[in-house]
């Protein structure tokens, strides 16, 4: 195979081939087309949180009437508003954020910023994108096939409960969603192995670990958490699926079992995977705040090391989700303390990118201007985090919409903030074009008021005791909530200025530089052309 | 073109499956484990069971109160005979609860249970109980069912148990599918 390789090593096969992408074995074209799929996906979970928008905008039934307009009940009754809560979440992690940032970034640059000519295992690389559409597809399909009774889709929120997810939901729907998770985490692990194979193996000579780009360190943190966790969930979401349907009761409590055992294997898996999603967005930070600022990162050790800290915490803290199931004080007591730890490593993060930006010449270049929203609106969100870690504040806010409001600033604003800022930082390279950066700066200040303007007043409804999931909700809540609809509205102009940028860059075809950012962009990546060589490094760098 | 160090490469990979495969383990090995972990520590409010009686009798007092549920799915009516009994810690009580059988076919049920405060779960301890095994009600019969009890001396050397002065015991009924799904009724 490498042989084979070696002769055609600057034949780029043409985009119009389909063998190129539907057999393809090249790290860069399957980091793109993950980057096309989480586009696809984030349009259609967008989509559904506009759904959520509309239908919160007033008091009463806007959308989810249940009533035949016509066209039947085009978006279905209330059991469906909370298909649409759940499908939301579901899609924006394991379809968007996740093939985005590891998948599309991971693939892209791993191998380039360690000087690695292609992935360990290029064939498994191969799968596990494929493997992606098929679990997506079945996600939609769930929503379309009897979930509860007649009511269409898996409506129990994307923790999936038992009972709700068991014998609250008896249609196939949650079966099918079951499937669907099963595929995307067996997908999910296979590119856990390959990165951490790669890292460990296939790095130039003299990029010892502890030379390795932060991005690297962020998304080999990443796997390991992967591999760790998604496992877990894999086995509870079996438990589920054989409760359902061959008679076991791990989940029931007439049969022995305990609902709230489920709570514990799936938050085991999901504090983890909430850094699973963030943790990739620390590592592009830390590049574009050290190129913008044309110095080396502050404290790369600690960086390094931050990472992994939060990563071995993260394993610990789980049961801050549960305060509410009814622990023993002491062990919420022990909950709250760990959970407050993990503030400590992800303070350091903090401190040192504004320590990097101290004295640096910076320049507000597009991707900088994402970065630095990252930082404010993640910090938000880690203070509302410690907020939350009191046991006793959040019996009262557990379920409002001031967690919604918590989770969103660390994710959709600040996973997605990290990677749009990674998609500005690195379009050039990957697309060979450049971009309209006065659009993209446009879509920039849209999509940060536009969100803001969602989640801010969030905390304020959560605060006066707004739960979340619910279709309705009293007519004291209904300001805030057409605040909150109207920066949908806002972030959606973004959205648009988004494709416009992609647009104009594919009409306009300028032809982009091999490194566009200047002194300050050091990593291997911007040594190579725009886009770089279908295959590189054939000769190995060598780093110093 | 390089040599990719092959063999290299399917060690790190064969631990990492290995890892993967070693978390799905422990999935299911937490079933036990947790099961274990809240007799054990009295997590969640598991009682205890007891072989023997408590031995010493002291003049603290404690007022059990008793609580009773039904799962929706369940055809029974199921109650507390009495609100609630004062006991002395130590001492062994009797109480009872009802449950009748409201529909036309013999029914299978089966009680979980737990106490609150949480913490007092460690010291409270069944001598017998209707909850230890599943009970069969036939068409409209009544029965009248046992729990026996008493509150661990122990109580009174634990100083985090000073303000423990009642004690709700609390059962919830389920139809008994043998071991069956919940879902399992309810087909498509
Ligand atoms: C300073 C660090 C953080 C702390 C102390 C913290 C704490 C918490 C706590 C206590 C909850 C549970 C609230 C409740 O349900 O009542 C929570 C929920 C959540 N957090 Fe964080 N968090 C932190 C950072 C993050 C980060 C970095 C992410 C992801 C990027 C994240 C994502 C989430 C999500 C998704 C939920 C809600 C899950 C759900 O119930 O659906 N958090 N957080
Ligand atoms: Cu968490």
């Amino acid at each position: 195979m490498s042989a084979d390789a070696a002769t055609h090593d600057d034949h780029t096969p043409s985009m119009w081939d389909w063998r190129r992408w539907v057999l393809s074995t090249n790290h860069k074209d399957i980091g793109t087309m993950y980057l096309v799929f989480a586009i696809f996906a984030g349009i259609i979970g967008g989509g559904l949180s506009g759904l959520i928008r509309w239908e919160l905008m007033e008091p009463g039934l806007q959308v989810f009437t249940g009533e035949d307009t016509g066209w039947g009940a085009l978006f279905g009754n209330a059991h469906n508003y909370n298909v649409v809560t759940t499908m939301h979440a579901l899609i924006m992690i394991f379809f968007m954020v996740m093939p985005a940032m590891i998948g599309g970034f991971g693939n892209w640059f791993v191998p380039l910023m360690i000087g690695a000519p292609d992935m360990a295992f290029p064939r498994m690389n191969n799968i596990s994108f494929w493997l992606l559409p098929a679990s997506f597809a079945l996600a939609l399909m769930s929503m379309f096939v009897p979930g509860a009774g007649a009511d269409l889709g898996f409506g129990g929120g994307w923790v999936l409960y038992p009972p709700l997810s068991t014998s609250g939901h008896n249609g196939p729907a949650m079966d099918l969603l079951i499937l669907s998770l099963h595929i995307a985490g067996v997908s999910s692990i296979l590119g856990a192995i390959n990165f951490i194979t790669t890292i460990f193996n296939m790095r130039a000579p003299g990029m010892t670990i502890h030379k390795m780009p932060l991005f690297v360190w962020s998304v080999l943190v990443t796997v390991f958490l992967l591999l760790l966790s998604l496992p877990v969930l894999a086995g509870a979401l079996t438990m589920l699926l054989t409760d359902r349907n061959f008679g076991t009761a791990f989940f029931a409590p007439e049969g022995g079992g305990d609902p709230v055992m489920y709570q514990h294997l799936f938050w085991f898996f999901g504090h983890p995977e909430v850094y699973i999603l963030i943790l990739p967005g620390f590592g592009i930070v830390s590049h574009i705040v050290s190129t913008f600022s044309r110095k080396p990162i502050f404290g790369y050790l600690g960086m390094a090391y931050a990472m992994v800290a939060i990563g071995f915490i993260g394993f610990i803290v789980w049961a801050h989700h549960m305060y509410t199931v009814g622990m023993p004080v002491d062990l919420k007591a022990y909950f709250v303390a760990a959970t407050m730890v993990i503030a400590v490593p992800t303070g350091i993060k903090i401190f040192s990118w504004i320590a990097t930006m101290w004295g640096g010449s910076i320049e507000f270049r597009t991707p900088m201007m994402w970065a630095i929203g990252f930082i404010f609106l993640f910090t938000v969100g880690g203070v509302t985090g410690v907020v939350l870690a009191n046991a006793g504040v959040d019996q009262a806010l557990h379920d409002t919409y001031y967690v919604v409001a918590h989770f969103h600033y660390v994710l959709s604003l600040g996973a997605v903030f990290a990677i749009f800022a990674g998609w500005y930082y690195w379009f050039e390279k990957i697309f060979g074009v450049k971009y309209n950066s006065f659009l993209a700066r446009a879509q920039f200040f849209f999509f940060f008021i536009g969100a803001n303007v969602i989640f801010f007043p969030q905390h304020f409804l959560g605060l006066n005791g707004m739960p979340r999931r619910y279709v309705d909700y009293p007519d004291a809540f209904e300001f805030w909530n057409a605040v909150s609809s109207w920066g949908y509205v806002i972030m959606l102009v973004g959205m648009v200025l988004f494709f416009a940028v992609l647009i104009d860059a594919m009409i306009r075809r300028r032809k982009a530089d091999a490194n566009p950012w200047g002194e300050g962009a050091t990593t291997l990546e911007w040594t190579l052309s725009s886009p770089p060589p279908f295959h590189q490094f054939s000769e190995l760098p060598k780093i110093k | 073109m390089i040599r990719m160090p092959l063999n290299k490469n399917a060690r790190v990979a064969a631990f990492s499956a290995l890892a993967a495969a070693v978390m799905v383990g422990a999935a299911y090995a937490a079933v036990p484990l947790y099961d274990l972990f809240c007799r054990v520590t009295g997590y969640g409010g598991t009682t205890q069971v007891a072989v023997g009686e408590a031995g010493a009798i002291l003049d603290r007092e404690v007022t059990v109160y008793f609580d009773a549920n039904t799962n929706r799915n369940l055809p029974w009516s199921f109650e507390p005979v009495q609100r609630s009994i004062t006991v002395r810690v130590g001492e062994t009580a009797l109480a009872y609860y009802t449950a009748t059988n409201n529909s036309s076919q013999p029914v299978t049920g089966v009680a979980t249970y737990n106490v609150a405060p949480y913490k007092a779960a460690t010291y409270f301890s069944k001598l017998e109980c209707f909850c230890f095994t599943e009970q069969t009600l036939q068409p409209g019969e009544s029965i009248e069912m046992p729990v026996l009890f008493f509150v661990d001396p122990l109580i009174d050397e634990e100083r985090r148990m000073d303000d423990v002065a009642s004690i709700t015991l609390s059962y919830t009924f389920f139809e008994s599918e043998d071991g069956g799904s919940a879902s399992s009724d309810a087909a498509p």
